[in-house]
């Protein structure tokens, strides 16, 4: 609460110095201080839109140009030949801009990194030629002047959004960016907030707690760019005059996602932060050097924007705010009293083994000439516990990734029963994860720059919507895996039986009806071993049916109804645990042909 | 003659014994403000005896050599004014505007207007700074002077306060087009429809729109168009350009570019071993003895249409000599282009009208800058002025020159001119 | 026919002039794993350097190559020491806005220094025409380029083949985790790979001065075409980035007679992003390098 008012006054005053303040204190320069106000608030905005794409989600577009200049142009063309508004043009071209988005983003969100990055500023470069070249359409480099007259009609006020009285853009421009730090306030509390998070992080995981990675990353590029395109329409009318090079501008692309990186990426105030330094110092910097000798500011921007990212590389946000947080203490805590006490197992009696609800016939994956996976077929019963064994190699992860979506098989078939009964084959990840299968990876897979608390949420977002509720399923549930004294702690400093565990916590806050556990015992200490073991019992008993892998031989032992052994991509035995432990080919694979005859 | 008579109140000379600099103020922009906000109001801004006057140029970023150099030829006229007596008895000060793109523009417009309290803003070279100025200045009332931007609607907006002293694109195209059925075609001997006339520019602003009107005139007057090709001012190759003017078999090449992608047009025609008979230039970067160094003996014969040059008869253009040396009394070097003395020409002018109006009234002034009746060759530039009712000016035109010897002469119009043309082109 | 073949003469020595820019980018680019946005930038230095070297004092700038080749090796290195190395672990897009930095400051430095005159060198043979076998008609100054980043690439090829040092810069290339483990100092490569990477643009300078003024945004005009040259060979591929040279060069050519010149980059853009698309890794990289 506290936060939120020092957020809402920190804004007002915002708003307020340059409505209010300057020009009761002078009025005479009033008006060229709220244009620098504008400019703020205009760069601002872009960069939370900007932020929400580049530092929610991680793809650091430099082609979010592309919106402004639609959004300039939806504007101007629609007045200048239909005589229409500007408002009408700016709800238009956001929708052009989102629709322009996805048609974008669908090729560039293949890609990743570097590769991201330069296909955005091929598009941005195509779309600004293009825009220079169809001159009939756009003006072409001529630009387009928004008329103030037409005829003797002078189209000032509100609805031409061109006024005499300069505060009312000041109103305009502040308007946008409390629309734009709303969305992203929104964006990053909500659960699409935490996928874009997870996919930044971690984007196989991601995929793992359920998460559509496309559809999320898309949706971020097309709120971004709705928001955007908003910025840009009103910047065009303000301007007066829109051209490709200035509408369309990758330099300008560049600065908005640098006062982003420079404020604190990812964060929801740092875009202002980074915008409010900035703009200053670059007005300054004009005014003091520019008298200097030409291009003397621009050569000690460079300098300060290399300065900056070597000093502040988490931008201001990321450096000063924890260190304001270690000056001052911590400021919040999960209060433990609101946490139900931990689940044991006994405390549930063992439900029964029920029908059939997994079912893979023929499974058989093959990479180029070598076959992983070879005519696997096997069955999983409501609240029953599947072990795998096999050597190293033997194929056992691949037909995990076969049972959870990750690969797709090169032939055999894969059927999961639905809570009403029905038969389903999901394609992808989240399509598994939506009927219910949920997976722990062999190499942890924390989202490591999250805390574990929000890694545990991300997997309850797969059963809500809502943040508080996903919040509290992840306490209850962090609580049950022993993590309960570790929620507020970040995923990387975990020990490696506490990634295990958050793993399994991760998976677990899913609501799945079958989990996955891959060698989630590996590297254990032998306390940690019987605190997993008690764990799976006490999963198994609130009725999820479960598949493990594990190589703890004690273990698997202990919490297998049945097991199945894998050996070079082949299912060579199935049966209880005392089945397995005397099948020779068992033994054989494991120690070997001699043993077997010694043994005999 | 009015224009140099125009320091009629020359009693106020003698009170004047520092008016030959012009004052200039530095903008301290978050300096100045930040002194405004602690210091009372109005202490730094001791007006006193002095009429304050914006002078709106890009002064930093890629077209910063140009911004410059126009605001030298307001600064000579300034400080011309200034030891006549000033403005209304007053002495002019130029306040400086830094307007590297349309938001700066704005911005600085607003901040000479409301913190430096100018009577009126000079500027702007560039055409984009001109529309998002004049927008500002138009709203608040304020009269705007333009001495350099070309762009033909920044006149065509209906704006009552706007003026402008020099020749649009569409000006440049009529020259260049009549440059070739007047001149070029003569001295060829030849019809000019026989001509085989392609157009070529960049595609930035000045070259979309001049030979957008290009395209127009040719076709108005009946001449013959093979080609008209854009390419991107960045480009760094320009060879398929030249395979594709030589196709077209062109005989004249009407040419709107900036430095680089003249130079890369000459070394491309010089590889290729094609000329076409001959190049006509629509000012920029054919206007600069640094492009004819980098091209080197293969710009010789060159033409090129702009705002008046150097090498221009004196006759026509009275002053022009004067100028050269006040320009390299005060800079010490010799002018840059021809922008100095385009501005130089416009402050005269506009400060004469101000004088004029007798106050700095708004309305005042239009009546008299609209009033204003200069004939042709009589002034430093050859132009005359005679604005229209949407304040532009319309006795003036850019002339027609020729790359002789490295430097710019005035082969057109007659009356004007200090060289015969010639038809070769290349060394 | 002429004139096709013209073109195609006229894009294969572009792309050579492509090819000798790019070669240190995609060094950079597919070891070190930074996108150097200041590559251009160190471009413009180069001209500037031959500029002054080949007017102050007299140097011819086909001579200066060498020199300049050294002298930004170590420019290079020192980069990528000072600033590149304490951000090798960040976040990418830091590392991005590290080189825009670098990129302002020279380009604005530049233009402080020099102003935003173009500054040529005269070399009046390297312009003068060539006859190719009665076929097309080229510049000199273009063959030697063509001739220079074709011997610059086979010989940084062989050297990444052949030498310890350069199988070294490989092995850090295809895991950098891995490299250490085999006793590789992976910070000492970066440096290396960043000076070699320089050092290629300093030659690509002196070769290419006598053909383009110097000026200070004259690196923005080849960056992006370098990027795209780069990524479409493959990151990290010589021969990529040389038949990407290629194929850039050959399309400016064609497309600007063909479609319309001020379309051309258009049609590379489109290309580039189609190639993009189908396989990601680009014509020679290594699937899953992306």
């Amino acid at each position: 609460m506290m936060r939120a008012a020092a957020a809402i006054a920190g804004l007002f005053a915002l708003f307020a110095v340059p409505f209010w303040v300057i020009p009761a204190y002078d009025a005479e320069a009033a008006g060229f201080w709220q244009h620098i106000f504008v400019t703020i608030f205009v760069f601002a905005a872009m960069a939370c839109a900007w932020n929400i794409l580049g530092g929610f989600a991680g793809q650091l577009s430099l082609g979010q140009t592309i919106f402004y200049g639609i959004g300039g142009y939806a504007a101007a063309l629609m007045n200048q030949h239909f005589g229409l508004i500007p408002w009408i043009g700016m709800f238009a071209g956001a929708a052009v801009s989102v629709v322009v988005a996805v048609l974008i983003a669908w090729p560039c969100l293949r890609l990743r990194g570097p590769f991201f990055t330069l296909s955005t500023i091929a598009f941005l470069e195509v779309i600004r030629l293009l825009a220079i070249h169809f001159k009939d359409w756009t003006g072409g480099s001529a630009g387009l002047p928004v008329p103030m007259f037409v005829g003797t009609e002078l189209r000032i006020g509100w609805s031409w959004m061109l006024f005499r009285e300069k505060e009312n853009y000041l109103v305009i421009a502040f308007g946008l960016l409390v629309l734009a730090l709303i969305a992203s306030w929104l964006v990053r509390r909500s659960r699409l907030g935490f996928s874009l998070v997870a996919v930044r992080e971690r984007e196989d995981a991601a995929r793992a707690v359920g998460i559509n990675t496309t559809a999320v990353k898309l949706s971020a590029f097309a709120i971004s760019a709705g928001l955007t395109s908003l910025v840009g329409s009103f910047h065009g009318i303000y301007l007066n005059f829109i051209d490709p090079e200035t509408m369309f501008s990758l330099p300008t692309a560049i600065q908005v996602a640098m006062f982003a990186l420079i404020g604190g990426l990812g964060t929801v105030s740092g875009p202002i932060w980074g915008t409010l330094l900035v703009v200053p110092i670059a007005e300054a910097a004009r005014g003091w050097l520019g008298a200097g000798a030409n291009g003397l500011h621009g050569l000690v921007y460079g300098v300060v924007l290399v300065a900056v990212v070597l000093t502040m590389p988490h931008g201001l946000v990321g450096s000063i705010g924890p260190w304001l947080r270690r000056r001052f203490g911590a400021a919040r805590a999960v209060d433990p009293t609101r946490i139900a006490a931990p689940v044991t197992g006994d405390a549930i009696a063992r439900p029964p083994i029920g029908p059939v609800i997994l079912e893979a016939q023929g499974l058989t994956r093959r990479f180029g000439g070598l076959i992983a996976t070879n005519d696997v077929s096997l069955t999983l019963r409501e609240g029953e516990v599947l072990g795998v064994i096999g050597p190293n190699g033997a194929g056992k992860t691949t037909l995990f990734n076969l049972l959870s979506g990750f690969l797709p098989p090169s032939a055999g078939t894969l059927r999961v029963m639905m809570p009403d009964g029905s038969w389903v084959t999901p394609s992808a990840p989240h399509a598994f994860a939506a009927a219910g299968v949920a997976r722990t990876f062999q190499i942890v897979q924390p989202f490591a720059g999250l805390s574990v608390l929000e890694n545990v949420m991300l997997g309850a977002f797969h059963q809500t919507r809502s943040a508080t509720e996903a919040r509290r399923i992840a306490e209850e549930v962090a609580t049950r895996c022993g993590l309960g004294a570790l929620l507020l702690a970040e995923a990387r400093s975990l020990t490696v039986g506490g990634a295990k565990r958050l793993e399994v916590a991760r998976a677990l806050a899913m609501g799945p009806r079958i989990l996955l556990l891959d060698e989630v015992m590996a590297g254990l200490n032998p306390a940690d071993v019987t605190a997993a073991v008690e764990l799976v019992k006490a999963v198994r008993d609130s009725g999820v049916a479960v598949i493990a892998i594990e190589h703890v031989m004690a273990a698997i032992m202990a919490i297998s109804d049945r097991i199945i052994v894998i050996n070079s991509g082949r299912m060579i035995a199935e049966g209880t645990p005392d089945e397995i432990a005397r099948n020779p080919a068992v033994i054989e694979a494991y120690l070997g042909e001699d043993y077997v005859h010694v043994a005999a | 003659m009015t224009l140099i008579s125009g320091a009629s109140d020359s009693d106020l000379r003698a009170i004047q014994p520092s008016g030959h600099r012009t004052l200039i103020r530095r903008r301290p922009l978050l300096a100045g403000l930040a002194a405004t906000a602690v210091a009372a109001p109005g202490v730094l801004r001791a007006q006193g005896n002095e009429l304050r006057f914006g002078a709106l140029y890009p002064f930093s970023g890629p077209i910063a050599l140009l911004g410059d150099e126009s605001f030298r030829g307001l600064e000579i006229a300034t400080d011309e004014r200034n030891a006549a007596g000033g403005v209304l008895g007053r002495q002019v000060r130029l306040m400086k505007g830094d307007a590297v793109d349309q938001n700066q523009a704005i911005g600085e417009v607003r901040r000479l207007m409301s913190v430096e309290r100018v009577a009126a803003v000079f500027g702007t070279y560039a055409s984009p700074l001109a529309f998002a100025a004049t927008q500002v200045t138009e709203l608040q009332g304020i009269p705007y002077f333009e001495m350099g931007a070309i762009s033909d609607p920044i006149t065509e907006r209906g704006f009552r306060y706007t003026f402008r002293t020099c020749p649009r694109s569409s000006d440049f195209a009529v020259a260049i087009i009549g440059a070739v059925t007047d001149a070029l075609a003569p001295a060829l001997n030849l019809d000019p429809k026989t001509l085989r006339i392609a157009i070529l520019h960049e595609d930035a602003l000045y070259g979309q729109t001049v030979s957008g009107f290009q395209e127009s005139q040719i076709r108005q007057r009946g001449l013959q168009q093979v080609e008209k090709l854009a390419y991107s001012a960045r480009s760094v190759d320009l060879s398929s350009v030249i395979q594709r003017l030589r196709s077209a078999n062109a005989d004249v090449v009407l040419h709107t570019g900036y430095q680089n992608d003249i130079v890369l047009f000459f070394r491309g025609m010089q590889e290729a071993n094609w000329k076409p008979r001959m190049v006509i230039g629509a000012g920029a970067g054919y206007s600069l003895t640094d492009t004819a160094r980098a091209v080197g003996p293969a710009f010789e014969g060159v033409m090129n249409v702009d705002f008046t040059q150097f090498e221009v008869n004196e006759a026509y253009a009275p002053g022009v000599k004067q100028f050269v040396e006040l320009y390299q009394r005060k800079y010490g070097s010799d002018p840059r282009s021809g922008h100095s003395l385009a501005n130089y020409f416009g402050g005269r002018v506009y400060f004469d009208a101000v004088q004029r109006a007798g106050s700095t009234d708004k309305d005042r002034i239009r009546t008299a800058v609209l009033a204003t009746d200069i004939a042709e060759g009589t002034t430093p530039t050859g132009w005359g002025v005679r604005f229209d009712e949407r304040g532009q000016n319309t006795r003036v035109r850019p002339f027609l020159l020729q790359w002789q010897g490295g430097k710019q002469m005035t082969v057109f119009p007659q009356q004007a001119a200090v060289g015969t043309l010639r038809t070769q082109l290349g060394a | 026919m002429d004139i096709l073949i013209q073109l195609i003469a006229n894009g294969v020595l572009l792309g050579g002039v492509f090819a000798l820019i790019s070669i240190g980018l995609t060094l950079i680019f597919g070891i070190v794993r930074v996108v150097n946005f200041a590559h251009g930038e160190l471009l413009m230095v180069g001209l500037y350097a031959t500029w002054l070297l080949s007017a102050k004092l007299g140097i011819h700038p086909y001579l200066a190559a060498v020199p300049l080749a050294i002298a930004f090796f170590f420019l290079g290195a020192l980069m990528q020491r000072a600033i590149i190395q304490p951000l090798m672990n960040a976040d990418p897009h830091i590392q991005i806005f590290a080189t825009v930095g670098i990129g302002t400051a020279l380009a604005n430095g530049a233009l402080m220094i020099f102003s935003a005159d173009l500054r040529s060198v005269d070399v009046p043979w390297a312009r003068q025409a060539t006859d190719l076998f009665g076929l097309a008609s080229v510049s000199r100054g273009n063959l030697v380029a063509f001739a220079v980043s074709g011997i610059a690439t086979t010989g940084l090829i062989l050297f990444l083949r052949r030498t310890h040092l350069g199988r070294a810069i490989r092995a850090v290339a295809q895991n950098r985790y891995a490299a250490p483990l085999m006793g590789i100092d992976v910070n000492r490569i970066y440096a290396i790979t960043f000076g070699i990477g320089a050092g290629c643009v300093g030659l690509a300078a002196a070769v290419l001065a006598p053909l383009y003024p110097a000026f200070p945004t004259v690196g923005s005009f080849f960056v992006l075409t370098a990027f795209v040259v780069v990524v479409l060979g493959g990151m990290g591929s010589l021969e990529g980035a040389v038949i990407g040279a290629l194929i850039i060069g050959l399309v400016e050519s064609l497309a600007g007679y063909y479609v319309a010149p001020d379309l051309k980059e258009v049609v590379y853009f489109l290309i580039f992003l189609g190639i993009l698309i189908v396989r990601p890794a680009g014509l020679f990289g290594v699937r899953g390098a992306e």
